[in-house]
């Protein structure tokens, strides 16, 4: 028996063919779900969709399906056999919630690979950044996101 | 076990005709497809012809340098890291690109403290009109753009059929759907997520709620100048009320008192408070 490999979710805010969940799993079934519920909630035309799906086409072997996402991956994950569910993280509160689910609902382990960060910051200083206005947010960051090393 | 969507396509036009099969409601709501393609290839082909140098100088107008790359950086086809560190590393002197990049993480970082959030106002209208005295919905003239204003119209007409628009041609057509129709910014906002192929619900909405003031100190406006000056008067010269009835040919004084007439000082004062609206004369940002 080959050992089992966790399914790579693919979701519309991070399309990188070469993205890290995709990278770091390229023997693995990778799914990418279109959201019945958010299409409708955004109204989304058709110009977005199809500027999606080419997205997804570039994406080899991705297996792109229809539906209510956390369902969708939860069966996905049984017909491939898969460990688990890994994927790149996402601020959208739906993408929060989904992850609650697979994991309360479906008791399955999600292992969420941070998005590349624009500007390396200090250990923690995510949590302290002044969000009040950008001028405060841009101040604290200039001197080092105009420095490549970070 | 849940049938795969299909991905083998011989040309856009099958691809097309798939998608309209299958997702026949968004396809009845808008057919326009955009010529901006979707996919890794077309974005490092947008990426060769940026132009980080004249972008800071050139990136207010409607032709300027700016990148065209944010519907690949709103779907993470990019990411902010790589195009950041690409035009440092080529030895642009770039600040003001990074810094757009910049408002991107900004807008991505409140939203994950505010959450759903983004949908209610900020802070309270500094506008001088009561949040319930905005109209709900978007005008019908407004949406099939009718409006008579070929500068509006245009802007309109661009964004359902190509789903991309200048920067500086958003804040425009915000200013006017908000403060000169007096609509709530909500209704603006969801519509252009619904048609901009960057539509990303933070940068979107925060974005909008800065043009209404419920996320900033004033209210944003600009004059017929301004809009002239950044578009080379492509429009003004097509519209015929460029010779009379203009509702921006006015002076920032004057729209002001037309378009906030019960406005108080107290309406704008908090701590970077100075004047009481934001004149076109400096830029939030985007890519």
């Amino acid at each position: 028996m080959p050992t089992p490999v966790p399914l790579v979710w693919v979701h519309g805010d991070y399309l990188d063919p070469r993205g890290p969940a995709l990278a770091a799993h390229p023997e693995s079934p990778a799914v990418f779900v279109f959201d019945d519920a958010l299409l409708e909630f955004y109204k989304l035309t058709f110009k977005r969709l199809v500027f999606l799906y080419e997205c997804l086409l570039e994406i080899p072997g991705v297996h792109i399906r229809k539906g209510e996402p956390v369902t969708e991956l939860a069966a996905a994950v049984q017909e491939f056999g898969c460990s688990g569910i890994v994927t790149v993280a996402s601020v959208a509160p739906q993408f929060g919630r989904q992850v609650v689910a697979l994991k309360v609902q479906h008791r399955l382990i999600v292992e969420i690979l941070p998005q590349p960060p624009l500007v390396t910051l200090d250990k923690g200083e995510d949590e302290t950044l002044d969000l009040k206005r950008f001028s405060r947010y841009w101040g604290a960051i200039q001197r080092r996101a105009m420095d490549p090393r970070y | 076990m849940t049938t795969d969507l299909r991905t083998d396509f011989p040309t856009r036009e099958a691809l097309l005709a798939y998608l309209q099969e299958t997702f026949p409601e968004s396809a009845a709501r808008d057919p326009h497809v955009s010529e901006i393609r979707g996919g890794r290839k077309a974005a490092e082909a947008q990426l060769d012809q940026i132009d980080p140098l004249n972008y800071g100088r050139t990136r207010n107008h409607l032709a300027g340098k700016v990148t065209r790359l944010s519907p690949w950086l709103r779907h993470g086809v990019l990411s902010l890291r790589e195009v950041r560190l690409l035009v440092l590393t080529e030895g642009y002197s770039a600040e003001k690109l990074v810094n757009e990049l910049a408002w991107r993480d900004y807008w991505q970082r409140v939203y994950v403290l505010i959450g759903e959030g983004i949908w209610q106002d900020r802070e309270p209208y500094k506008t001088g009109v009561r949040a319930e005295e905005y109209a709900h919905d978007l005008p019908a003239d407004l949406v099939g753009g009718t409006t008579g204003l070929v500068c509006m119209d245009s802007f309109v007409a661009d964004l359902h059929e190509t789903g991309w628009l200048h920067n500086h041609a958003r804040m425009w057509l915000a200013a006017y759907v908000v403060h000169h129709r007096r609509v709530r910014w909500q209704a603006g906002a969801i519509w252009f997520l619904a048609n901009l192929l960057d539509g990303d619900p933070a940068s979107n909405n925060l974005s909008w709620q800065w043009v209404a003031s419920t996320f900033s100190h004033k209210p944003y406006i600009f004059d017929r100048e301004n809009l002239q000056r950044n578009t080379d008067g492509v429009y003004c010269e097509r519209c015929p009320l460029a010779r009379g009835g203009c509702p921006f040919d006015q002076s920032y004084e004057a729209l002001e008192a037309k378009l906030f007439p019960t406005k108080t000082t107290r309406d704008y004062a908090d701590e970077d408070g100075r004047g009481s609206y934001q004149k076109d004369t400096r830029r939030k940002g985007r890519y």
